[in-house]
């Protein structure tokens, strides 16, 4: 596609604008686009700021953006763009989505502050523990299925060798 | 009743902040919220503090924020008992507040709970205390949003974790003169920390004021957070009584007595001019080289516009100047 402006140049940039509800598109090329003004998009609206620290919406897959979370319905790309997410399930439905922006920002991704005395929601997917394992290998055993066993042995040794290191 | 800023402190640290950041399992946040939602969470926040049978309970008033003039909603936020972004978006959010106002929840700013507790002072641990108390109450009786993992399930990722933001308001005039406050500032950045105006977020600094807080919420706990911005004020605080070291005696005195003379006789003061002399009379006052009769602190945040309009009814800024300089020139002759 080339350039709506110039006509000349390939069009790379595509600016989606709403303003007052109307929806508006325009595609030009990076020396169009810088002239009109449209160099460093993100930092255009008042939740530039904070939608900055997840860097460009547009470098998620679209599967990714359109993403929702099933209790609000906030997608993923209204969170990028706002900088806030919409109830507290957000953090479980996007959860893999947030963490690396999450490690930017704080440095950790470990809560290691006070705990109120009430069920926590689990937004981590729970990962296979070297215990889980072993109640795996027992309970093999006792089928005498010692084929799927052995393989959960090897695992169990590389995850605590792992866990050695 | 004394507020954060009444009493005659001759100190740089002015005030200490402390705020945590919770939400209610159930509902989304803030942003996504109906105007039922809003009723539904207000009422039960109240039902939560008002039913139970501690000392809060009894020192706390519920207000809804639509019940509220607009002169005094501002006024609050020159007070800092609440947000600009509270003032302007209250429709149908409420408050929690104590009697001196030292301890509030706003309900319904970006999260559905800002507890705050403000002092006058250095004052981080007792602040804390008494936030973590009323969070503790909090947390008893309400279905608080919370992961063993993220810790405090928050509207912006930035606060997650503890939801604490701490901080302490300096006065460094000095600091500022030498513009050394600016790569200060640029390191505490560096470490997690951030130092910012008076009103808080995107605000400039005013009249020499600056507030240092945290930034990391997350991978924290409160006390270590805590424990580093002291360290962080500490510094600050000495650099700043270093450079006050280097001062010329004469010429610092001129300028408060100069200041002093403004404020003693002046016909109309701007708000501006306000901040600027008080900033330099506090200098004078926690140096000891003048005394006032009043705590600088005090007039600065009753000279803000609102707080006068509180006091002497709805004007515009004209008019402002004159009832202020009435003001300070009858609390200091």
């Amino acid at each position: 596609m080339l350039c709506e402006k110039c006509g000349k140049n390939n069009a790379t940039t595509h600016i989606k604008s709403v303003v007052n509800g109307v929806v508006s598109e325009k595609n030009l090329c990076g020396y169009c686009a810088a002239k009109e003004g449209y160099s460093g998009l993100a930092h255009n609206s008042l939740a530039g700021m904070l939608a900055s620290m997840f860097g460009d919406v547009t470098g998620f897959a679209p599967s990714v953006a359109a993403k929702k979370c099933s209790v609000c319905g906030a997608s993923f790309s209204d969170i990028a763009e706002s900088g806030r997410v919409g109830c507290s399930e957000c953090y479980k439905a996007f959860y893999e989505e947030l963490l690396p922006y999450l490690k930017r920002v704080h440095g950790g991704t470990k809560h290691a502050g006070r705990v109120p005395n009430k069920a926590p929601l689990m937004v981590k997917p729970k990962e296979i523990t070297v215990d889980d394992l072993r109640l795996k290998l027992n309970e093999l055993v006792r089928e005498e299925k010692f084929e799927e066993a052995a393989v959960i042995r090897d695992k169990i040794k590389e995850m605590e060798e792992k866990g050695n290191e | 009743m004394s507020n954060w800023y009444s009493e005659n402190r001759e100190n740089i640290v002015v005030s200490t902040r402390i705020r945590l950041a919770r939400n209610l399992s159930g509902l989304p946040f803030p942003s996504r919220m109906t105007a039922e939602q809003f009723s539904e969470l207000n009422e039960k926040v109240k039902e939560a503090i008002f039913e139970s049978n501690t000392p809060f309970a009894k020192s706390m008033s519920f207000i809804y924020m639509d019940s509220v003039p607009e002169i005094e909603k501002y006024s609050m936020v020159e007070r800092h008992i609440i947000s600009p972004e509270f003032a302007a978006n209250s429709k149908g959010r409420a408050i929690v507040i104590s009697e001196d106002e030292s301890v509030s929840i706003m309900i319904g700013e970006e999260d559905h709970l800002r507890i705050q507790v403000i002092l006058g002072g250095m004052g981080l641990e007792e602040a804390y205390d008494i936030a973590e108390r009323l969070d503790y109450l909090l947390c008893d009786r309400l279905n608080v949003a919370f992961d063993s993992e993220l810790g405090f399930l928050t509207g912006c990722p930035t606060n997650l974790g503890t939801g604490l933001r701490a901080s302490v308001m300096l006065h460094l005039p000095m600091l500022e003169n030498s513009g050394e406050i600016s790569s200060l500032a640029d390191s505490v950045g560096k470490i997690g920390f951030t130092v910012r105006g008076m009103y808080g977020e995107g605000s400039k600094a005013t009249a020499s004021f600056y507030q240092v807080s945290n930034q990391i919420t997350l991978g924290i706990s409160e006390k270590n957070a805590i424990d580093n911005l002291k360290l962080i004020a500490m510094q600050l605080i000495e650099k700043e009584n270093k450079a006050r070291e280097t001062l010329n005696k004469l010429k610092t005195e001129d300028m408060c007595f100069r200041a002093l003379g403004t404020l003693q006789n002046a016909r109309l003061i701007s708000g501006n001019e306000m901040m600027k002399l008080l900033s330099g009379i506090k200098l004078g006052a926690d140096m000891g080289i003048i005394k006032v009769k009043e705590s600088p602190i005090k007039l600065f945040i009753e000279g803000q516009p609102y707080m006068l309009m509180r006091k002497f009814g709805e004007m515009g800024p004209d008019e402002r100047d004159i009832y202020r300089a009435n003001m300070i020139r009858e609390t200091l002759n």
